[in-house]
Order: structure tokens, then C-alpha cells, then sequence
């Protein structure tokens, strides 16, 4: 039984050493005796153990797929990957909340605590496979979430923020568990390898029970990842929330919701039946508003971070379409996408967050002219722009192209017709952006400043799987493509 | 005699109150009592599925983490609510406006 236990362990490694790592940061924090004392011991080594968590997550990829603790918990390439993309996202956030002024410095090291908080409950729920384990995730998830948007205390909009996430996320858990706890009636059991095999056999009232309760099910995961209707939160969150919070937003719980999303779609359709009719149908139509309405709101915005918001809500639209596909070939698309738009969105908010700390505000005026103020700053930014508007030779465009190749395959036509629009008007806002940092002029000569070495060094470093999977998308292509999931 | 279907009935009829209560109440405590009458909605669920229909613990078991969990969220929605107040000097839904494009 120990012998077990501890098996079971090492596979669990990440986890553990997150979990080490949060309480140790809590220990940290509180040995610090000067309260506005900047936080750098408590960053490096935040960033170093999860370095470390890294490592042992790629040293995981090669492994085979296994169900650890009473098949509670999937380790499987996909939930592996997921969760790089999870902790590269992490260490970016908690690197931009070092030299953020968004995050007053006596809060700094709670950020980072909260913010591993949240990979846990990120990685729960990426691995999830039953019921309860999905819950507890997308319970971590959320809680430590509504504080870390209010985590200004002080400031108005910030606390509205924390509170209006608090009031939507609470509804949306409380719905899907009511649908969970009648999909547990109808299949007498949470586990979802008793669920995989019960599903095509359904008829009947339960057939009919099963419809309603996946609907409700599904509103948890959607407000999750914000797709519309559940949307309504995300664009005054983001606004709400310090910056560094936003970046973390945008790319952790999107991408543990992803994972969520993508396994109890395979767990409830991989039979084939009159609910895989219905699921379909309900992500296409939930797909195209969820485009439509992020990309046509994200164009009025006078505010980037507002913006950046309503475009991931854009983004998050195209992503699920590669579920409705329901193969392979869909996870990797969901996967490629996840991981160049984690890159992309870290460093759009590394300098929106420099920008907004600099002059105060974040709206398009702080960027005019920025190609003379700060020159390496500028073309990145615009690389990341027309990365994100899905323009080649970026990577934005290969993970596009993959979206709409294999939904296009299934002879989806309507929906890619619908995701092609929406391509454009993205490019319209986008480039309206770009425009004003390079053929704006600057109010004044001032530069940028404190833009240090090791700063431009990280997005350099950012940078380069932006501008490179672009190019040599084959190998990131074939690390994704073993990167398959496992259901029983 | 009680069976599954009244446990069922009973617990739609919470869902539902739960749901009015978040949608009609502008009182954000109040709008916090709904979340709590719709997660107790689901445990009963859960126990009443766990006696008549699937006889194992899982019911149980699920029940117990959703009072723990409600019990965080509150305390952590309360907290807002309350560095809410102390700003805003109201409890109010209307009053938050601060974030409008």
C-alpha cells in the first residue's frame, strides 16, 4: 500500500514541489522585516523552483500515460503539456510583477504566492479525471483568484473586480456542480473511466438528464475560459485587476480550463451518440459568438488592457474549435495554439505593463511614437502584434492555420467562413495598434526609460518561439503530436 | 415516505430560489446567500443519488468537499465584500460601477 502510494508520488513530483514551494514562500514572506523591501530573494527563488518544476514536468513528457491515486489523476502528455505551458506562463507573470508598480512592493511576495496557488489548482485541473478532482481544481483556481484580482486593496476598481469575479465564479461553480451531481445520479459514478463506457448506451429520461446536467456542466468550464455568454466578467476583471494578475489571467486558468474543456469533451463524446450531436452544436454556435463578440467589442476599446482582454476572448473562440473535431489532430491544434499564445500574450503585457507603470495609463496614447522612444521595444511589440493577427512568418499564423485545417477537414465550412471574418476585423485592431507605435508621433522626445538589459534580454528570450514556431513549427509540431490524451 | 424524487424536487426548488435570490436581491450579502442555497442545492443531490440509486460513497464523499469549499469561497467573498464596503461605504450591487468602458 506505501510501496503504492509512493509510486504513485513520483509521477506527482511537479505538484509536490509546488505545493513545497507556496508553503515556503508563506514562511518567507513572513520572515521579511522591512515591509516596502524590494522582493528580489523571494522572486529568484519563486522563479528557480519553478524552474526546477520545469524540469521535472519534461522529464515527465517522455513517460507513459497512467492513472495515479484510484485513477483520480491523469498523467498524460497532453495534461504535461498543458502544465509547461501553465508554469512558463506562471514565471512570466511573477516576473513582471517584480518591477511592476501595479502591485504595491508589501504585497509583492503574496502575488507570487497566490499566483502558484492558482498552478496548482491549474494543474489539478488540467490532470483531472473524475468529478471531484475537476472540481477541487476549478475550485483552487477560482478562489485564490477572486484575491488576486482585488489584490490592490486600497483601489476601488480593484476590489470591484475581485468582487464581481467572486460573484460570477461562485454562480458558475454552484450550476455546473448541479449538473455534476445529476450526471453522478445517471451514471453512479464520478469517475470518468466509468462515465467513457456508459455514455453511447444512454436513452431515454437519462438520456435526456445527461443533456441538461452537460449543459450546466459546461457553464463552469465556459466562465472559465470565458466564452460567451460567460464573458461578461473578463473585460472589467481585467481592467480591475493590477497587470501583472492580468497576464497571469490570460494565460493560466484559460489554459487549465482548455484541458478541462478538452478531456470531458472526449470523456462524453468519444462514443458517439445524440450527445455528441448536441455538444458539437453547442460549441460551434458558442465558438462563433465568442469570436464574433470579443473581436467586434475589442475594436471601440480605448484602453490596451481592455483590448488585450476582449482579443483573448477572441482567441479562447478559435482555440475550442479544435474540440469540436474531436481527433488527434484537434488536441495538437489546441495545443501549438496555447503555446505561442502564452508567449504572445506574456510579452504584449510585459510592455503594456512598463508603458502604463511609466505614464500612468494604458491607453493608445502611451504607445504613439513608442518606435523612437524605445526602438527594441517597439518591433517586438509590433512582431507580437501581427503574431496575435495571425500574419506570417509568426507563429500566430501556423496556429491558426492548424485551427482551421482541421476544422476545415471535418467540413466545418460555415464555421472557418465565420473564423476567417473574424481573422480580419482582429487585424483591423491590431494593426491600428501597431500603426500608432510606428507612424504616431511621439508628444514628446523623451524616451523610455528603465527598460533594463535583463529586461529586453527576457523578451528577447520571449520572443524567439514567437518568431521561430513560426518558421520551424515541425519540431514544436512533433512534441505536440505525442502529446496525445488518455482516457480509458 | 420520502423518495428520490422528493429529494430531487426539494433541491430543484433550492436551485431555483438560489438563482432568483442572485438575479432579483441587489444586496451583496444576500447575492452570496444564493451561491450557498445553490451549492447545498447540488450536496443534497448528491446524498439523496448516494441512498436511492448508485449506493456507494462518492455521493458522500462529494458532499463533504462542497461544504468545505462553500465554506472558503464565502469566507474569501465576505472579505471582498467587505474591503468593497469600507470603499464604497455600501453594499450595493448598483454602486459598482467603477469599471465601465
Amino acid at each position: 500500500m506505501i510501496d503504492q502510494l509512493f509510486g504513485f508520488l513520483s509521477f506527482y513530483i511537479p505538484e509536490v514541489i509546488s505545493i513545497l514551494l507556496m508553503t515556503t514562500l508563506l514562511v518567507a514572506e513572513s520572515s521579511v522585516k522591512d515591509e516596502h523591501a524590494p522582493r528580489t530573494k523571494i522572486h529568484v527563488y519563486t522563479q528557480v523552483v519553478l524552474g526546477i518544476v520545469l524540469i521535472t514536468l519534461f522529464q515527465n513528457l517522455g513517460e507513459k500515460p497512467v492513472q495515479i491515486f484510484h485513477n483520480a489523476v491523469t498523467i498524460d502528455p497532453f495534461s504535461t503539456l498543458m502544465k509547461i505551458i501553465m508554469v512558463i506562463g506562471t514565471m512570466g507573470a511573477v516576473f513582471i510583477s517584480h518591477s511592476s508598480k501595479d502591485i504595491y512592493s508589501n504585497l509583492k511576495s503574496e502575488f507570487s504566492i497566490m499566483a502558484v496557488g492558482v498552478l496548482i489548482g491549474g494543474m489539478l485541473l488540467a490532470s483531472a479525471n473524475n468529478m471531484l478532482t475537476f472540481y477541487l481544481g476549478i475550485e483552487t483556481l477560482s478562489i485564490l483568484s477572486y484575491v488576486m484580482s482585488s489584490l490592490k486593496r486600497e483601489d476601488a476598481s480593484s476590489t470591484e473586480a475581485g468582487m464581481k469575479y467572486a460573484l460570477y465564479g461562485g454562480l458558475s461553480a454552484g450550476i455546473a456542480l448541479f449538473g455534476i451531481s445529476h450526471l453522478y445520479g445517471v451514471f453512479g459514478s464520478i469517475q470518468f473511466n466509468d462515465i467513457v463506457g456508459q455514455v453511447a448506451g444512454l436513452q431515454g429520461t437519462d438520456l435526456a438528464i445527461t443533456l441538461v446536467a452537460s449543459v450546466l456542466f459546461f457553464v463552469g468550464v465556459g466562465y472559465k475560459i470565458s466564452v460567451f455568454p460567460f464573458h461578461m466578467w473578463t473585460p472589467d476583471v481585467y481592467q480591475g485587476s493590477p497587470i501583472p494578475v492580468t497576464a497571469f489571467f490570460g494565460i493560466v486558468p484559460k489554459m487549465a480550463g482548455l484541458a478541462a474543456l478538452v478531456r470531458i469533451s472526449f470523456v462524453f463524446l468519444s462514443a458517439g451518440s445524440a450527445l455528441t450531436v448536441s455538444w458539437v452544436g453547442l460549441i460551434l454556435v458558442i465558438a462563433a459568438m465568442t469570436m464574433t463578440v470579443g473581436n467586434v467589442t475589442a475594436i471601440g476599446q480605448s484602453s490596451v488592457k481592455r483590448m488585450l482582454a476582449f482579443s483573448s476572448i477572441g482567441h479562447v473562440g478559435l482555440m475550442i474549435l479544435g474540440v469540436v473535431v474531436m481527433n488527434e489532430a484537434g488536441v495538437k491544434a489546441i495545443l501549438f495554439y496555447g503555446l505561442v499564445y502564452m508567449f504572445m500574450t506574456l510579452i504584449a503585457f510585459y510592455i503594456t505593463s512598463h508603458l502604463s507603470d511609466m505614464y500612468g495609463s494604458d491607453s493608445y496614447d502611451v504607445f504613439r511614437g513608442l518606435v523612437y522612444k524605445h526602438p527594441v521595444m517597439a518591433i517586438i511589440m509590433a512582431g507580437v502584434l501581427f503574431s496575435l493577427a495571425g500574419i506570417p512568418p509568426f507563429s500566430g499564423f501556423v496556429a491558426k492555420f492548424n485551427i482551421f485545417a482541421v476544422v476545415i477537414e471535418q467540413k466545418h465550412y460555415g464555421i472557418a467562413i465565420v473564423a476567417a471574418i473574424n481573422s480580419v476585423i482582429a487585424l483591423y485592431y491590431y494593426m491600428k495598434l501597431a500603426k500608432t507605435m510606428i507612424f504616431g508621433q511621439a508628444s514628446g522626445e523623451e524616451k523610455v526609460v528603465g527598460f533594463t538589459s535583463l529586461n529586453q534580454a527576457v523578451i528577447i528570450a520571449l520572443f524567439i518561439p514567437v518568431l521561430f514556431l513560426g518558421i520551424f513549427w515541425e519540431s514544436a509540431m512533433t512534441m505536440a503530436g505525442n502529446a496525445a490524451i488518455f482516457i480509458k | 415516505m420520502m423518495s428520490l424524487v422528493s429529494y430531487l424536487i426539494i433541491s430543484l426548488i433550492l436551485f431555483i430560489v438560489g438563482l432568483v435570490v442572485i438575479i432579483a436581491r441587489k444586496n451583496i450579502v444576500a447575492i452570496l446567500l444564493g451561491i450557498e442555497l445553490i451549492l447545498n442545492a447540488a450536496a443534497l443531490n448528491f446524498v439523496a443519488y448516494s441512498r436511492y440509486v448508485t449506493n456507494n460513497l462518492d455521493g458522500h464523499v462529494f458532499s463533504l468537499f462542497i461544504i468545505v469549499i462553500a465554506a472558503a469561497e464565502s469566507a474569501i467573498g465576505l472579505a471582498i465584500v467587505i474591503r468593497f464596503f469600507q470603499i464604497k461605504e455600501t453594499i450595493h450591487i448598483d454602486e459598482a460601477t467603477q469599471l465601465r468602458n
